[in-house]
């Protein structure tokens, strides 16, 4: 016996059981995620569902009252996995500039599917085992560690007085991508994105839900009041640190500005200086020939260095915070190292400038810092 | 190549008459040209807000209304666009593989 559900599916009604309607359901939801860069993503989903419709509509003429899982498994079958459209639409698309750059086997995809079979790891946060944000458990599943012993290990370590976990923990959750599709989760895994394993995936989200269990919350023994009492605690300081960082958004928007100003006052100093040399700098800054060295080769490498040492992380951050408001697509990973290289040689340039000046002019240097 | 192969004879079909996703499908099939069906979706989207295509609602006997596609003077032309590559390259291929 099984629970049936009414639902209306691209405007007729059916009767369908209740496991049957969460795997549609999450089939459905899955081809949004899928389909949610592309333009007209909802006529998309519209007409597929239009044509799941008339599938079931067959099956029931031919003489049977409710739409079972078995009918809805078939039905997927012949529509295929987000993932299988993906295969001929996407990668082929004319338009290239559209291919997705988190999906990572957009290109050469279509040349041969084991092509598809990349075993390597990326790194998402994980939510479907999460405590605050799911970095730790997608870090825990990137490494192949226990998710609960590297929990422990970060408490330990933030215990012991290493406060500094704190923000890199808020950057990580802002910087790293959740593992949203199916193909995602199974690429923070490390597994193969095959047919096969999508499949299984999908219906193991499906049976997680089926079955109400999310893993740590709900597990078969009922909860202590203390075990409780932690899950509330946990929930609440999820809830105070999401408040807090748009919070801390909110604040940092004048600064940003105000940072903003500074880096294009500091462009337009350094091209005066790769313009017109020192004296208009120095026009520019009525204090700037106290740090100015005197050579102009340094002070030009210097200040590009300066311009890039404060501008990577300012633009990143930015990018961040747009991203996670507006949910754009992360920024992919060679960009994201060559920025990070970037940065790490302008800030040798930028030291190594300033020591060579501190050197030349002890005094002035210890002024300075 | 495939998709732009599956593209033209989407268009051709619809060249022929105006026709309802599910048609389209049942030919596709026929001609073993799509493996799964969700293929076709994004497609036709696509096309449609490429201005090559354009539907209509019709009254369907059987269930609700129905979405039927049909090639737009824009679609029409580039469909001839493609007939002349398409014949050009069978040329290279028949003159290539006879000599």
């Amino acid at each position: 016996m099984k629970k049936t559900l009414t639902v209306n599916l691209g405007g007729t009604v059916f009767n369908i059981d209740d496991d049957a309607y969460r795997l549609l359901d999450n089939y459905l939801s899955n081809l949004k995620i899928h389909f949610r860069k592309e333009a007209g993503a909802d006529e998309i989903v519209d007409d597929i569902e239009r044509r799941i419709s008339e599938l079931f509509a067959e099956k029931l003429s031919a003489g049977s009252q409710v739409i079972t899982i078995a009918d809805v498994e078939e039905v997927i079958a012949r529509m295929g996995k987000p993932e299988d459209m993906e295969t001929e639409g996407e990668s082929s698309s004319a338009d290239a500039g559209s291919t997705n750059a988190g999906g990572g086997y957009g290109a050469g995809a279509w040349s041969s599917n084991t092509a598809y079979s990349t075993t390597r790891r990326r790194l998402y946060r994980n939510p479907d085992d999460k405590m605050l944000g799911g970095v730790i458990s997608g870090m825990a599943a990137y490494l192949g560690w226990d998710v609960t012993l590297l929990r422990l290990l970060l408490l330990v370590v933030l215990i012991c007085g290493v406060g500094t976990l704190i923000p890199v923990y808020i950057v990580c959750w802002l910087i790293i991508p959740e593992a949203r599709t199916a193909a995602e989760k199974l690429s923070m895994r490390g597994e193969a994105v095959t047919v096969e394993n999508i499949g299984k995936t999908v219906t193991d989200g499906f049976e997680k839900v089926a079955n109400g269990v999310n893993d740590y919350m709900r597990s078969d023994k009922p909860r202590t009041f203390l075990q409780k009492l932690g899950d509330t605690l946990v929930m609440v300081v999820g809830w105070l640190l999401k408040i807090c960082l748009v919070i801390f958004a909110i604040i940092c928007s004048p600064i940003l500005f105000v940072f903003g100003v500074v880096f294009v006052a500091l462009l337009f100093a350094a091209i005066a200086v790769a313009v017109g040399g020192g004296a208009a700098l120095i026009s520019l800054f009525p204090m700037a020939d106290v740090v100015l060295p005197t050579s102009p080769l340094s002070a030009i490498v210097m200040y590009i260095a300066g311009i890039l040492l404060v501008g990577i992380p300012l633009v990143s951050l930015v990018w961040a915070i747009f991203s996670q408001i507006f949910k754009w697509q992360p920024m992919n990973s060679g960009l994201k190292w060559t920025l990070v290289i970037l940065w790490i040689v302008s800030a040798a340039c930028f030291g190594i400038c300033f020591a060579v000046q501190g050197a030349t002019f002890p005094e002035l240097g210890i002024f300075n810092f | 190549m495939r998709k732009g192969m599956l593209e033209y004879c989407i268009m051709l079909l619809l060249h022929k008459e105006p026709a309802y996703a599910s048609d389209i499908i049942q030919k596709l099939k026929e001609a073993r040209l799509i493996v799964v069906e969700g293929t076709l979706y994004p497609l036709l989207t696509r096309l449609k807000n490429d201005d090559l295509l354009g539907y209509e609602w019709i009254e369907s006997t059987q269930g609700p209304p129905r979405k039927y596609y049909r090639l737009t003077e824009k679609g029409e032309v580039f469909l001839g666009e493609l007939e002349m590559s398409w014949k050009e390259l069978n040329e290279t291929v028949n003159h290539i593989s006879n000599s």
